[in-house]
């Protein structure tokens, strides 16, 4: 693993940030029993399983929820206020991901569906790897 | 071996102090010095006997700092409840009556202190117990926008009026403009500065999310007979309950579908109400942790006083206010109108209001459910009562 938190401790999703950052989406799925986990995890609860593979994903899904933020947060200087957070869920995979919706915001609503890009945020003097929604 | 807590142990003193954010006259440590010592007064125990000190959310006041200021002989027990939220404030109680019923102490306070020059902000230390970069990526840095998510999946999904919002907070307020120790003493609520106060997350306007003052609150607890012996009438802990189950929690917004919108108490419910053989038709009165108005209601909704159907029936105006209503909730104004110490106010109230010595009684209530933070991955509950 060589990305480098900006906040604090990894835990088990180390690959899940190095391919973000070379431009793919990948998440765990494991060996033993094919159970997707995220938040990824080192032993799988379901099965006692140690080892998972880490598959690539197309970036898209349907809203779950959003909250669209007013009040300048201090850490959320990257983003012009109001912005809008939303959490999707995968269309192939059983996983939600959160990014912040960019472009026409017309039609935001559960169930919407949305197409991700995968962007940088800046945080301080730190760029993390970040998922970027568009209503499709 | 088993034994059921139920009525064994009792608070015995309540001591508390709030101060405006920034304008505490003590540092952080004084205040709670304080608010033990007035804890103690009010049950007249001598602070030096306190054997006990339990907390939650982080607090950072170690015990053993105070043993000098306080007199305290010897500290037999001293925890704290994980959880950086106000998730743990019940069940502070829980882990202080089982040292008692176990005999590894005999008089517990259970306190929460915050002053901004020494704690910095709450929603500031909340979240740094729970950001990670995937967080910090999409812009969510505050307790409101991840509550504001949740919430959203309530109103927009489950069909629960966002309107209701405002018959909770309507109640907080009438009940703290009665209440001279509460932020919003004097003050009318105002339907027109609710609904025009400046959008924070949406669906929460300013008026939907606590703000945080400067305080300490600190409450005796000892068993029942010990209780009986002191100078006011014990309020028993009749039941509480602490936790979380699968599929809710820290899980970067994948709890399980159905649990997302809850404020998560479905996983302590049945423990709650079973240990203190009661049914959510035998509570008289409702202290509620409101850390967001929508959190408020979803506590509701999972305490069993209603469902996503009936909801708007039972989240009336008229029916949170004492002493007419049916379900009186947060009768000293609560977190958002008496003010906010990391919802100690919630835990003193409860207390308080079984008395008799609320600023809005509840004649004849016998029975009060503290319901502890919403949608905090641990959280816990507890019901108190009266002879």
């Amino acid at each position: 693993m060589s990305y480098q938190s900006a906040t604090g401790p990894i835990g088990a999703e180390g690959r899940y940030w190095d391919a973000l950052q070379e431009g793919r989406l990948e998440l765990p799925r494991c060996t033993g029993c094919g159970q997707w986990h995220w938040p990824a995890v080192w032993r799988c609860g379901a099965c006692g399983g140690w080892d998972h593979e880490w598959v690539e994903q197309p970036i898209e899904g349907e809203v779950f929820t959003y909250t669209r933020t007013h009040h300048p947060f201090g850490g959320t200087e990257a983003f012009a206020k109001p912005f809008s957070t939303l959490v999707v869920t995968l269309k192939a995979v059983p996983i939600r991901l959160v990014g912040v919706l960019e472009g026409d915001e017309t039609g935001l609503k559960i169930g919407a569906p949305v197409t991700g890009a995968i962007a940088r945020t800046a945080f301080g003097d730190a760029q993390i790897p970040a998922l970027r929604w568009s209503l499709a | 071996m088993s034994i059921n807590l139920s009525g064994l142990t009792a608070a015995a003193g309540v001591g508390y102090r709030q101060y405006k954010r920034g304008t505490a006259p003590l540092p952080e440590r004084g205040v709670l010095v304080r608010a033990i010592v007035e804890a103690c007064e009010d049950a007249g125990f001598d602070p030096a006997d306190v054997d006990g000190f339990v907390s939650y959310g982080d607090d950072k006041n170690e015990p053993v700092r105070l043993m000098p200021d306080l007199g305290t002989k010897a500290i037999n027990w001293s925890a704290q409840v994980w959880g950086g939220g106000g998730g743990g404030i019940a069940g502070a109680f829980g882990i202080a009556a089982s040292a008692i019923l176990t005999g590894q102490a005999r008089a517990v306070v259970v306190f929460r202190a915050l002053v901004q020059g020494n704690s910095g902000r709450l929603s500031a230390a909340v979240m740094a117990h729970h950001l990670n970069d995937h967080m910090v990526a999409s812009g969510i840095l505050a307790p409101a926008q991840v509550c504001a998510m949740r919430a959203q999946r309530m109103f927009e999904y489950h069909g629960v009026p966002y309107e209701l919002c405002e018959e909770l907070v309507r109640a907080s307020y009438y009940h703290g403009s009665r209440n001279p120790e509460a932020v919003a003493y004097g003050k009318a609520f105002d339907h027109d500065e609710y609904r025009a106060s400046r959008i924070i997350a949406e669906p929460f306007h300013l008026f939907d999310c606590s703000r945080e003052n400067d305080g300490a609150g600190a409450i005796l607890l000892v068993s029942t007979e010990m209780a009986r012996d002191l100078k006011k009438k014990p309020v028993k802990l009749l039941s509480v309950a602490q936790g979380t189950e699968a599929g809710y929690g820290d899980l970067l917004e994948n709890d399980a579908t159905e649990l997302y919108p809850t404020a998560g108490f479905r996983a302590i419910r049945d423990r709650l109400y079973g240990t203190a053989g009661l049914t959510p038709a035998d509570i008289d009165v409702v202290q509620l942790y409101e850390n967001f108005s929508a959190q408020g209601i979803a506590s509701l909704i999972d305490h069993g006083f209603c469902t996503y159907e009936n909801v708007a029936e039972v989240v009336r105006y008229e029916n949170l206010i004492a002493p007419s209503g049916k379900l009186p909730v947060n009768t000293s104004g609560g977190n958002l109108a008496h003010g906010f110490v990391h919802g100690f106010v919630t835990a003193v109230e409860a207390v308080r209001c079984l008395r008799g010595e609320s600023p809005n009684p509840v004649p004849g209530a016998r029975t009060c459910l503290l319901a502890g933070g919403p949608g905090a991955p641990t959280i816990s509950s507890a019901i108190f009562g009266v002879d």
